[in-house]
């Protein structure tokens, strides 16, 4: 069984995040599944950067703590990850550098003289311990020229034929001087084609296939990624991508053009996501779709920009000031990413409400193999649902003379919807009001419409449990008595550790929490029985979503293990802590 | 379909108070509307949060009742959609100058084709009477009862050195000229403010109908509106109570949307959905 983490670390600033995805690919393209996770300061330059993908022939869900092959790229990081290295490491560094008097596997590789004869600039140092890399695990060297063809295309032929000799550099060294190290860890082999994605990329494809029109986004870690690749598609994909003065005119450009009759969505972190706030309770009293991407960081306020938490439910659930109905879901993996994007399209435009994605820093940052099948699967299989949208635009007046009429736009209803007709339809018209309206949308303040369009937007919720809502996925063995209970990010890692408790025999169940809000007490209280002992997982230090469970559904869970210091869990830390 | 009248556009009786400029904006802004031939159905109004956007009730048409200070935004996200419907906002001086002031810039600066108009009677009329970011100097409010320690700000001068094609300056008493001030500015290609100076007949007793007979003036048919630094000083003639009414500034410069080439065949609304998939797909390889 091939199962290994391959590392690259070093000051921040020098094309470690490219390379580090580089590797990703070869791996991928070698037959291979891979995760892979990012470590960077809130810095352009400076401070330690590093790059960690594990690779196995059989399907992973997240990282593992130990290194097998660690790529130095200066001292610290060789200083920073020893603490993660055993004797059966590899470390692939300059001996020009620094000494190495630990009993690990060293390949030196003189990587300065390399740079310093071909006159190279620093960034190749990062081709030439792929290179190196490559040799030492057995992988085919053309893979990686390839991939440097593809990638270098745009720069030129001497361009590519550079990197491609440096990365031939790095290979043939090891080849040369250490064919008695060389392991066969990265044989090539045939597999199915996968896609390597991040959550953030799974966003960006999914809200494309969903025919998002509109994507309108201030910068923010750890979702500014979907800005950059929604906006590099548009020429090609037609959609407008608006990056405006701050998030309040993000989200209210969204809901202008979501009113107009087009899909929109918007995308934040924590900080503009306060920002938006406001006119969240906009799109909940107007009934406007929206579909809300919260990428969450560790806070309060400027926080621990590029680390991770899962510390804004609470937040998200109930952000908006007053009463209205709203949609909270959380992807587990980027396949879920996928699947619950398209689907938040479709429930946005149904329940004419907004509806929140919410991931973090550690799904939206790091990489996943993904067979393409299943992404190509999930695109066949998309039906897009526009709800009660009317859109007859060709529909002309039949009665020339006929008088302009106001469009019932918040008509009651047995399920709390209203149709809802494209602005610029002729003969027609109506105001989305911010006010308590009349059915025609008028301002109203007395007490029966104002009581009837409260009722009418909580029936969307009755609604929406009946129809769309999802009890959370088990996982495990349905007779144990320790069951895990969480949600978003965390599946990959409580996946994994079922696993090793399953090597050791001792069984567990795990509820995967994914349609977050709202909850179906009745449901969820038939699926909790009082024999099992039940362990709440979250990355943040409240517990929220046991506290969203407790308020909802009456369940508490005593049981905690909580980890709140910006970092991911890792499937030994909990082992440790159950063991 | 028959030509609209100002019947059409005609919503609730307003409920302003007796006397408010409020009145003839409207009445300016739907006989403006009439006479460019558009019907309720076919244009978009985007009202911002006071006596201003109260109007939402009186004035029939497609509209987003906003949140205060976000018209613009709204306005710009419909125009995006759509660019075929005339997107109209109607904001006043703390809604647009105040609360949403950051939104005025940016989209100024973006030429984003949409018309902001603001009813200016530097005073918050809705919540009874608290200073406006256009209040002079000095005015003593509930909110500044020693008098305002801040200098008014200066739409005009603001949205013209923030890149504004179109700026304009009408005052509710002239109703004929404001139509023809509304009209030019919906029918310019670009951003376009039109600042209405009005008199709040309840709560700001120092800028009055009098005050402003006594201090503003038209333009005549020789001013150039196409002389930038001209504009400028015109915009700063506000300090010295001095008030230029008609077209201050007009030049074409491409809109946001002429600048997208995902507009260029149809409107976001109308273009058929993107399908090749694959194309995406394989960036992830």
């Amino acid at each position: 069984m091939i199962d290994f983490t391959w590392k690259i670390a070093g000051e921040a600033g020098f094309g470690i995040m490219t390379s580090g995805l580089s590797f990703s690919k070869i791996a991928s393209r070698s037959g291979y599944y891979i995760f892979d996770s990012i470590e960077y300061p809130s810095l352009i330059r400076g401070g330690h950067n590093a790059y960690q993908v594990r690779v196995t022939d059989k399907k992973l869900s997240c990282q593992k703590e130990m290194i097998d092959v660690l790529v130095c790229l200066n001292k610290d990081t060789y200083e920073k990850n020893k603490q993660f290295l055993t004797e059966n490491s590899f470390v692939i560094y300059d001996k020009e550098d620094f000494e190495i008097k630990e009993n690990f596997k060293k390949i030196a590789l003189p990587i300065k003289k390399v740079i310093n004869d071909f006159k190279a600039s620093i960034l190749m140092r990062n081709t030439l311990t792929i290179g190196a890399s490559l040799a030492l695990l057995g992988g085919e060297i053309e893979v990686f020229l390839k991939l440097i063809g593809e990638e270098f295309a745009k720069k030129g032929e001497q361009v590519v034929d550079f990197n491609q000799k440096t990365a031939l550099a790095g290979y043939n060294y090891v080849k040369d001087n250490y064919s008695d190290k060389i392991v066969n860890w990265l044989d090539k082999k045939s597999a199915k084609e996968k896609l390597v994605l991040t959550g953030n990329d799974s966003f960006s494809l999914a809200s494309i296939v969903a025919d998002c029109r509109l994507y309108c986004a201030y910068p923010m870690t750890p979702s500014s990624s979907v800005l950059a690749t929604l906006a590099s598609w548009q020429e090609k994909t037609g959609m407008i991508v608006r990056h405006p003065e701050d998030e309040i005119s993000v989200i209210n450009t969204a809901i202008g053009a979501s009113f107009a009759g087009i899909r929109a969505a918007v995308g934040t972190s924590g900080g503009g996501f306060s920002l938006m706030v406001e006119s969240i309770s906009l799109a909940g009293i107007t009934e406007t779709p929206l579909v809300i991407f919260l990428g969450q960081r560790p806070g309060p306020a400027t926080g621990m920009p590029t680390w991770t938490e899962q510390g804004d439910l609470l937040f998200a659930i109930h952000a908006g000031h007053g009463e209205f109905p709203k949609i909270v879901l959380a992807p587990g993996d980027v396949e879920e990413m996928f699947e619950l994007t398209l689907k938040a399209y479709n429930l946005a435009d149904i329940y004419q409400t907004p509806v929140i994605i919410i991931s973090d820093m550690y799904l939206s940052e790091s990489h996943q193999s993904i067979e393409k099948e299943l992404i190509d699967k999930l695109i066949s299989d998309y039906q897009i649902d526009r709800g009660k949208l009317i859109n007859n635009l060709k529909t002309k007046v039949e009665n020339s003379n006929l008088k302009i009429k106001s469009f019932l736009r918040y008509q009651i209803s047995n399920d709390g919807i209203s149709p809802r007709l494209i602005p610029g339809v002729k003969g027609y018209y109506y105001q989305a009001n911010s006010y308590e309206h009349l059915e025609d949308g008028h301002t109203t303040e007395e007490s029966l419409p104002r009581k009837q369009q409260v009722e009418k937007r909580n029936r969307k919720i009755t609604t929406y449990l009946s129809k769309d809502f999802q009890l959370p996925k088990f996982y495990g063995d349905e007779n144990a008595e320790l069951v895990f209970v969480s949600w978003g990010s965390n599946k990959g890692i409580i996946l994994e550790v079922q696993k090793k408790l399953r090597e050791k025999n001792i069984k567990t169940g795990f509820w995967h929490f994914s349609y977050l809000y709202p909850l179906d007490k009745k449901k969820i209280v038939s699926i909790f029985k009082k024999d099992k002992k039940y362990i709440l997982l979250e990355n943040n230090s409240w517990g929220q979503f046991g506290k969203l469970l407790a308020a909802e559904t009456g369940i508490v869970i005593n049981d905690k293990i909580l980890k709140y210091d910006g970092r991911q869990f890792m499937p030994e830390e909990i082992l440790i802590k159950l063991i | 379909m028959t030509q609209s009248s100002i019947n059409d556009f005609t919503g609730y009786s307003p409920t302003w108070c007796p006397g408010c400029g409020d009145w003839g904006i409207l009445t300016a802004l739907k006989q403006a509307l009439t006479q460019l031939n558009l019907d309720p159905s076919q244009v978009v109004f985007v009202f911002g949060i006071g006596c201003s956007g109260n109007m939402n009730d009186f004035l029939n048409g497609y509209a987003i009742h906003s949140l205060h200070g976000r018209a613009i935004p709204n306005a710009i996200g419909v125009k995006l959609a759509n660019h075929k419907l005339p997107v109209i906002v109607i904001a006043g001086d703390g809604d647009c100058y105040g609360e949403g002031g950051n939104h005025l810039i940016h989209a100024a600066r973006g030429n984003h084709d949409i018309t902001v108009i603001v009813h200016d009677n530097r005073v918050y009329g809705l919540t009874t009477g608290q200073v406006a970011p256009t209040a002079q100097k000095g005015f003593k409010s509930k909110s500044t009862p020693s008098g305002i320690i801040e200098v008014s700000v200066n739409p005009l001068s603001t949205v013209l050195t923030n890149g504004a094609t179109f700026v304009g300056q009408g005052f509710s008493g002239y109703m004929v000229d404001l139509v023809l001030l509304i009209k030019e500015a919906i029918n310019h290609k670009g951003f376009s403010l039109v600042n209405i100076l009005q008199p709040c007949v309840t709560f700001n007793k120092i800028n009055t109908y009098q005050y402003y007979l006594q201090r503003v003036y038209k333009l005549d048919e020789v001013y150039e509106q196409s002389n930038f630094q001209l504009a400028l000083e015109k915009s700063l003639e506000i300090n010295q109570e001095k008030f230029p009414l008609g077209v201050i500034y007009k030049e074409d410069r491409p809109t946001f949307n002429d600048s997208l080439n995902q507009l260029k065949e149809k409107t976001l609304l109308e273009k058929d959905r993107f399908k090749n998939f694959e194309l995406l797909e394989n960036e992830f390889i």
